[in-house]
């Protein structure tokens, strides 16, 4: 049902706020939110100068204005005609999502299998005519439907506009240039994905890490940074959260609803700017999926009633921008992903992507059309597969957790939460017992890191490596507090190693034993 | 692994390359390679071979949902005009295909992981052989991207900062143009003639660029060399040489964006077209005007080539090739932003170029046939233009050696408000004739009252600054802004309806 559109009225400036409700199939209001009042927020306060400065394509522009009269002859850009396109045909072959399991029916090759097709010149849901041709920042409007329906039924957000990214890496990082000028600071958890981080600093961006523990970031954390912040002395106070909610990069926590209201309300009372990355959402793990829902109502009512609430989904002030991607789900090489935000946000995102990248490519955009159209899986077949999909990480990741009790955990010297979902495991070193381990250093720089705890870990790190296994040092993910008022150095907790479960049950099987065998010869001396 | 490199006179010249990293911006000096791509270093040196890795989360290729992907595309070897035979569909079709789990020139299991910026080694191969084939540079490297927007904006935030002014064609393409400004680059537009860019005119630029009244002299140009966009012109042989030296003199770094490269017309054909292949790619490499790129031996040029015009915009595909030092800085920023091109138009050009596709023979033959195409559409454009409006005394055209455009030129004199005034002193760059009025005015009558739209040039037109104009007989950029831009890239029907409506127009709007 079409929600009524709904205008704000800034009282004193009269900028009027147009927002226009995406229909949802279920209210999502929810006692939980009830508590906010929503805010009238002033988005442009939240974008760089850059962003502010950039003008829009005047060529585009033209071509809008023209576009207004039927039978106008437009002989103003240099497209190419479609009839010279050398492509009238695609076809993909995929799995049928017919059978029970269709993943594990996929990879022993028992399954039946399936075509995608998408034409030049016969009927389809996105016709390479315009899939092919140039197009507009956001994306085609066939995909980004396809996709805001998805989203509409998963997380039933409360006003929000898609727009098409070539996956998280580049949405991610247009967000920074977007949000970010020199000499602002950002939030983010103590460990995170730091090729994402890395790519803020040289547009003058200084991260700020906020304390994790086994859940994920500690709220009060979040909240001591901003009450204690001293414009004078700090800088502008961070007004963007750079967060990874689900099975987050490294540590593979997962937030739970209540620290996500809570750290909602946070943004909501210090206006921060949520940004939302969550590539491992779809894979979430011991979920009890509904039968008689699936029965009733198909894959993906009974997916979006046990996959995790997210930060979108609670957006009332519309300050969250998130990130999804087909990186995960479907393959890296998709480079295919969509943002979801207000829409003045999306639409400086998109004039951003005209000024840069340009949108997707029509091959990718082509066959998600038909994948979520009616001749493909639809939705619902997609989230069939990604049920399925869900079903083969647990598994690899209940290997992964039984054999490293038998071959690590036995020892005593590393210990592992089991994650709740994604791809990784966050591998503790229980330093401690290692008997060159030293807790009185003399810190170089005041708050400097006091135990051995780095050099401990980078002589591990290569013991692994020359006993055959490659795994991730937490100390490529720790982001250094520069302002030193966490307590402790990070460096002091760099005691981590991120493994994978993803790989071959042959890869963790081999893998854990190995980091077993050279872990204890490495903390018997 | 090696880079790919392309020498293609068999010598190691990289010594004899010049040092431009004072080139590059600070956000380029600033950028932290990728941390986790540091490890891997570390894991390529360690002696053990067989390393097995938990450290990254790559979905494993058996969860990808794609068996095969394939690709209807016409047969470029029996007919001698594949381009039409598709058109009119008379001609035979090949599939493309590329596989997961049987062999082919890049398998569904290499392309679709997480791969390094510069793109995957099997379409960087293809494509440098094919420029090494074909413009034949001196020393350089290849780096994907996702067409030449992608790679024109990577390349401009390699180079540019606040306070930096650019080099470009005084009417120049705006949606690239543009995209500096929000970051504080600055635009110096140089005069063009009929010929394209002047060379003694950006020479001069040079010479006055005061460093103390508007900043560090210009250190980029950015031109479009054979079709412009959107005058049309291309640049003889003569001006390239002109133009590359004084790149040199003035330690210029150049940005050749030749989207339209392939769409040369009026080509001298020889009696038969070879039928060994090698003779046919070096009969038709012959034929294409030298590029900036093949004369550059100081690695000052970044070439920007696409698929664009040539497969389809859709693609988002092409490549930059430039000396290693950019090649290195493009992948570093390609990392830290879009990431490397999609595996589909990876796969679907490293197959065509291979022995299963067209093959580099056959995919020079498409650029032949399509080239023809795009001439006759042209030719088409001309005669209807000659008709149609020509005839009106109001408008005159040149004809274009390359590209998609025609640059229309409107005699607004002619037009009984036109207004005129004796320039007597004062600034240089303001306008003494109401040509940019008159243009607004018909651009908008003709898209209302007509129904056809044309580019205005003044959509084109780089705003002018006193400090770098020469005030003796200087026709102010706005007195000279009287250009329609018109693309025959169109159908016929749509190429004669506009004609008929932009005669009918200009007769109407010059007689009210």
């Amino acid at each position: 049902m079409e929600k009524p559109a709904i205008q704000y009225i800034r009282p004193k400036f009269c900028l009027v706020y147009i927002m226009v409700f995406l229909p949802s199939t279920t209210p999502a209001t929810s006692a939980v939110d009830a508590g906010l009042k929503r805010s009238r927020v002033d988005y442009s306060r939240h974008l760089s100068s850059e962003a502010r400065a950039r003008l829009p394509n005047p060529i585009k522009s033209i071509w809008k204005a023209a576009q207004v009269k039927a039978g106008t002859i437009n002989m103003g850009n240099g497209d190419p005609h479609h009839t010279l396109y050398p492509i009238c045909e695609m076809n993909f072959v995929v799995p049928s999502i017919d059978g029970h399991d269709p993943v594990q029916s996929w990879r022993s090759g028992t399954g039946e299998q399936n075509i995608i097709a998408s034409y030049k010149d016969d009927p389809c849901a996105l016709s390479l005519r315009t899939a092919f041709a140039y197009g507009a920042g956001a994306g085609l409007k066939e995909v980004r439907d396809a996709l805001a329906n998805l989203n509409d039924r998963i997380h039933s957000p409360p006003n929000h506009t898609v727009s098409l990214s070539l996956g998280n890496a580049d949405a991610l990082t247009k967000c920074f240039r977007l949000l970010g000028d020199p000499g602002d600071s950002f939030l983010c958890e103590e460990f995170t994905f730091s090729a994402m981080t890395n790519a803020a600093l040289p547009l003058g961006i200084q991260w700020v890490p906020i304390r994790m523990d086994n859940n994920g970031l500690v709220p009060s954390d979040l909240e001591r940074i901003l009450s204690n912040w001293d414009e004078a002395t700090q800088g502008k106070r961070p007004h963007v959260l750079y967060t990874i909610p689900c099975s987050q990069n490294p540590t593979g926590s997962t937030l739970s609803l209540e620290r996500r209201q809570q750290i909602y309300r946070i943004a909501h009372d210090w206006d921060i700017i949520i940004l939302e990355d969550d590539p491992y959402f779809f894979l979430q793990y011991d979920l009890d999926v509904n039968q008689s829902t699936i029965q009733q109502y198909g894959y993906t009512r009974a997916m979006a009633e046990v996959l995790p609430r997210s930060f979108l989904s609670m957006d009332y002030d519309g300050r969250v921008m998130r990130l999804d991607s087909f990186s995960k789900i479907v393959a890296p090489g998709m480079r295919l992903g969509w943002v979801t935000s207000n829409s003045f946000f999306a639409e400086k995102l998109d004039m951003l992507t005209d000024s840069s990248s340009q949108h997707p490519h029509g091959m990718g955009q082509a066959f998600v059309a038909e994948l979520l159209g009616s001749d493909g899986w639809g939705v619902d077949g997609f989230m069939k597969w990604i049920s399925s999909l869900c079903n083969e990480y647990q598994r690899r990741r209940d290997l992964f957790m039984d054999i490293f009790r038998q071959k690590v955990a036995v020892s005593g010297f590393a210990t592992a939460e089991v994650p709740q979902s994604g791809m990784f495991v966050w591998i503790k070193i229980n330093l401690e017992h290692h008997a060159r381990f030293s807790t009185s250093q003399t810190p170089t720089v005041p708050g400097g890191p006091t135990t051995n705890t780095a050099d401990l870990m980078d002589e591990l790190f290569r013991k692994l490596l020359n006993s055959g296994l490659v795994m991730m040092p937490a100390s490529t993910f720790a982001v250094v507090d520069r302002a030193g008022t966490m307590g402790s150095h990070i460096n002091d907790r760099v005691n981590f190693f991120r493994a994978t479960f993803v790989g071959t049950d042959e890869t963790i099987r081999d893998g854990l034993t190995i980091f077993g065998r050279t872990l204890e010869e490495f903390s018997c001396c | 692994m090696e880079e790919p490199q392309i020498d293609s006179n068999g010598i190691d010249n990289r010594d004899i390359q010049v040092d431009l990293s004072h080139h590059l911006s600070g956000e380029a000096r600033d950028r932290i390679a990728n941390p986790l791509k540091d490890i891997l270093r570390v894991i390529s040196e360690c002696p053990v071979t067989d390393l097995i890795s938990m450290a990254n989360g790559d979905p494993h290729h058996s969860l990808y949902p794609f068996r095969q992907i394939m690709y209807e595309v016409p047969s470029v070897q029996d007919a001698s005009d594949p381009v039409t035979s598709w058109r009119n569909n008379s001609g035979l079709a090949q599939i493309i295909r590329s596989y997961k789990d049987q062999e082919c020139a890049l398998s569904i299991r290499d392309a679709f992981p997480y791969s390094r910026a510069a793109g995957l080694k099997q379409c960087r191969d293809v494509l440098t052989d094919f420029t090494k084939l074909i413009f034949a540079p001196p020393n350089h490297y290849v780096t994907l991207t996702l067409g030449n927007s992608d790679g024109i904006t990577k390349v401009f935030r390699l180079f540019g900062e606040k306070g930096d002014h650019f080099l470009t064609d005084e009417f120049s393409f705006p949606s690239m143009t543009n995209s500096p400004l929000a970051y504080g680059v600055k635009w110096v537009g140089v005069k063009m003639d009929s010929g394209g860019i002047i060379p003694e005119e950006l020479e001069r630029v040079l010479v006055k660029w005061d460093e103390v009244k508007s900043g560090r002299r210009p250190h980029v140009l950015y031109i479009i060399p054979v079709g412009q966009n959107p005058t049309g012109s291309t640049l003889s042989v003569d001006r390239r040489k002109k133009i590359y030296a004084i790149a040199q003199r003035w330690d210029l770094i150049i940005i050749e964006d030749d989207p339209y490269y392939f769409l040369q017309y009026d080509i001298p054909q020889t009696n038969c077209a070879p039928a060994d292949p090698d003779e046919f790619i070096k009969n038709f490499r012959s034929t294409l005007i030298p590029t900036f790129l093949s004369m550059d031996v100081d690695g000052r040029v970044l070439r920007i080539d696409t698929f664009s015009k040539v497969l389809a915009p859709g693609m988002r595909l092409g490549w930059i090739t430039s000396n290693k030092l950019f090649h290195l800085k493009l992948a570093d920023y390609t990392d830290s932003s879009t990431q490397p091109p999609h595996a589909f138009g990876q796969m679907f050009v490293t197959e065509m170029l291979s022995e299963n596709g067209w093959k580099v023979e056959g995919f020079c033959r498409w650029l032949k046939s399509l080239c023809s195409d795009y001439q006759s559409r042209r030719d088409f454009l001309l005669d209807v233009f000659r008709r149609e409006v020509e005839s009106t005394g109001y408008a005159g055209v040149n004809c274009p050696e390359a590209g998609m455009f025609v640059w229309i030129e409107v005699f607004f004199e002619k037009h009984p408000r036109f207004v005129c005034e004796q320039y007597s002193g004062g600034s240089p760059v303001v306008a003494r004739t109401n040509t940019e009025h008159l243009l607004k005015e018909l651009f908008e009558r003709l898209m209302n009252t007509q129904g056809v739209v044309f580019i205005p040039s003044s959509t084109f037109a780089i705003p002018e600054n006193p400090l770098w104009v020469e005030s003796d007989g200087h026709v102010p950029l706005s007195d000279r802004t009287r250009f329609l831009r018109a693309t025959f890239g169109g159908t016929e029907d749509i190429i004669e309806k506009g004609m008929i409506r932009l005669g009918k127009g200009l007769r109407e709007f010059f007689q009210d």
